[in-house]
């Protein structure tokens, strides 16, 4: 009984920890490029976007394990599509009333979460063939790396594009600041590096 | 009815899934959609109370149809600014292209359509550094207290100095002619709408 | 003549100006996936025109006649991506009946283009932008596919002459694609301020 246990414990804590790191979304896996690139030009849009993606990621697994053994196969893309535009919906009207000047940043990037590969991904590998318990921290995982990777880049984008993090000052006056950064030519450039990071990175453990 | 028998046999979750959803959406639209509407207004509100520091509030004194200079006819409101009854000037919202999109502002301008009380800007797009300067103050103060007529651009020349000459943002001398040219379009307009409707005096 | 020169202008500005991918980082997936080559790129490239310019008209018809007046708006992303999903579904069966040798060569992308950013990015946009005529939104939408198949077709003659570049071993694939998508797209900038 206890052997079952620990196993059980060392698949949550594996499932948690791969999303994070080794098959981070957005630096490994290379899923849901398009918000990545489009909102992190400050941290803010991006903490509210990852944090919007967990929402939409958590909901939807939950709602697809629970009907797990009741999809018909031909109908099931319909099915996981029809979950997340509801639950994407309910996220895009909630930012729109708490939070307005977020939702304006970040406009029709927050239905785009609709065609996330991530999502729809995550549905199809993960929650449809396991239980509640691990589609949620499946969710969980992928989710969190999905906010890291969006808040590192907006934060080396912010950081050396307007010289301040979350709008606070960092960086000394004499610092000019790269505008184009903050621009899409910036984004590309600047994911790209950090990509060849990432890679640099992995391959040093390995 | 074996054909309306074996589609309903397949698509039962889906049909049940789609009330569901549909009623989920439902709820969250009316619980938080009158809350939604506010934060429009607030905003807008916000602004005008910027631009228009003593009025106690505003209300919305016409809705008119004003010809962009693209020739497409942008609905602008007009609000009134009230304090203790008075009238302390007038705000409209106006919009028109710009260098990289469009640019949407909020204009105010004094009890007789005289002078500028300045803008404020909704929505733009512009480049950081360069035109998006068009939302600081140094260039926005120009504005205040210049004479409604034809504002003109001005590559070099004294800012302190409240005319109709303006001085361009360097190196943003598209986004800072924008900016004049929608203000000089919508005003000349929206002026001749209201004297139209009597809501301003004529004679001007 | 006046209308014409307003599509004209429309066309330009979102081929060029407000390019889909190079400006409103949409259809990133594909652009990085597909532009090995450019034959399969242009075949992407196709797909996509075709697919969008039938959603973004299907879906502005949606939204204008049916949801706004019937203040349904609530429910937009929700049609919107069926509709998506629907018509790319049509235009699969029917390019597999009707033309074998088009699904031949572009028939294996129209299942991916589904969650393609683009698509729905399009009909988001043609929302946002407030078009109230028909024409103009078949115009942009058609002009966006365009905007997508030349932007694609770049990258990928750039990508086959890459391939014998010494390009350092951590950059090679993704990494330098982007790259060059930020080249391409400062490259682009130069066209902003085009239309006045």
């Amino acid at each position: 009984m206890a052997s079952n246990g620990q196993t059980t414990t060392t698949l949550y804590k594996q499932t948690l920890l791969t999303g994070l790191w080794r098959e981070n979304p957005v630096f490994r896996l290379l899923l849901g490029m398009c918000p990545t690139l489009a909102v992190t030009a400050a941290v803010k849009p991006a903490l509210t976007m990852g944090l919007s993606v967990i929402f939409v990621l958590l909901c939807s697994n939950i709602v697809v394990s629970l009907m797990r053994n009741l999809l018909k196969p031909h109908l099931r893309i319909l099915m996981f599509t029809l979950t997340i535009a509801t639950f994407v919906t309910i996220a895009d009207l909630f930012l729109k009333a708490f939070v307005p000047r977020m939702s304006e940043t970040l406009g029709p990037y927050v239905p785009l979460i609709i065609v996330n590969c991530i999502i729809i991904c995550r549905a199809e590998a993960c929650a449809s063939k396991n239980n509640l318990f691990i589609s949620i921290i499946d969710a969980l995982g992928m989710g969190a790396g999905f906010t890291l990777a969006l808040c590192v880049l907006a934060g080396v984008r912010e950081i050396l594009s307007t010289g301040a993090v979350w709008e606070i000052k960092v960086l000394p006056a004499w610092f000019v600041p790269w505008a184009a950064l903050s621009m899409p030519a910036g984004a590309f450039i600047t994911l790209g590096l950090l990509l060849g990071l990432v890679n640099v990175i992995s391959k040093k453990r390995t | 009815m074996s054909k309306i028998k074996h589609f309903i046999e397949q698509s039962w979750l889906l049909i049940i899934a789609s009330f569901f959803f549909g009623l989920l959406i439902a709820t969250a639209n009316t619980v938080w959609s009158p809350r939604i509407e506010q934060n429009k207004i607030t905003k807008i509100n916000n602004l005008m109370s910027g631009l228009l520091p003593k009025a106690e509030k505003f209300e919305l004194a016409a809705e008119l149809q004003i010809k962009s200079s693209k020739g497409k006819k942008v609905k602008s409101n007009v609000y009134e600014a009230l304090a203790e009854r008075q009238c302390l000037g007038w705000a409209f919202n106006c919009e028109g292209p710009g260098f990289a999109d469009k640019i949407e502002l909020i204009v105010a301008v004094d009890k007789n359509f005289e002078k500028f009380a300045g803008y404020a800007v909704l929505a733009s797009n512009e480049t950081p550094g360069f035109g998006d300067r068009i939302k600081l103050s140094y260039y926005r103060q120009q504005f205040v207290g210049a004479p409604i007529g034809k504002l003109e651009i001005a590559k070099t020349g004294d800012a302190e100095k409240i005319d109709s000459e303006i001085v361009a943002i360097s190196g943003a001398t598209v986004s800072s002619e924008a900016v004049i040219k929608i203000i000089n379009s919508f005003v000349v307009q929206v002026k001749k709408q209201m004297q139209e409707k009597g809501l301003i005096g004529n004679g001007k | 003549m006046d209308t014409l020169d307003t599509l004209l202008m429309a066309f330009i500005s979102i081929v060029l100006i407000n390019n889909l991918v190079l400006t409103k980082f949409l259809g990133i997936c594909p652009y990085l996936g597909v532009s090995g080559r450019i034959d399969m790129a242009f075949g992407m490239g196709m797909a996509v025109t075709f697919v969008v310019t039938l959603s973004g008209t299907m879906t502005w018809m949606i939204d204008h006649w049916i949801l706004m007046p019937m203040n349904l708006e609530v429910t937009r992303y929700v049609c919107f991506i069926l509709v998506i999903a629907g018509a790319v579904q049509l235009v699969e069966m029917y390019i597999r009946k009707f033309f074998p040798s088009l699904y031949e060569s572009f028939g294996i992308f129209l299942p991916l283009i589904t969650t393609n950013c683009a698509i729905l990015g399009l009909c988001l946009f043609v929302n946002l932008w407030g078009i109230d005529n028909l024409p103009e939104a078949a115009v942009l939408s058609f002009g966006a596919g365009i905007g997508f198949t030349m932007a694609i077709c770049i990258m990928a003659g750039i990508r086959e002459n890459l391939n014998m570049a010494d390009v350092p071993r951590c950059l090679k694939g993704a990494p330098i694609t982007l790259i060059t998508a930020g080249l391409l797209t400062l490259a682009f900038m130069g066209f902003a301020g085009m239309i006045k």
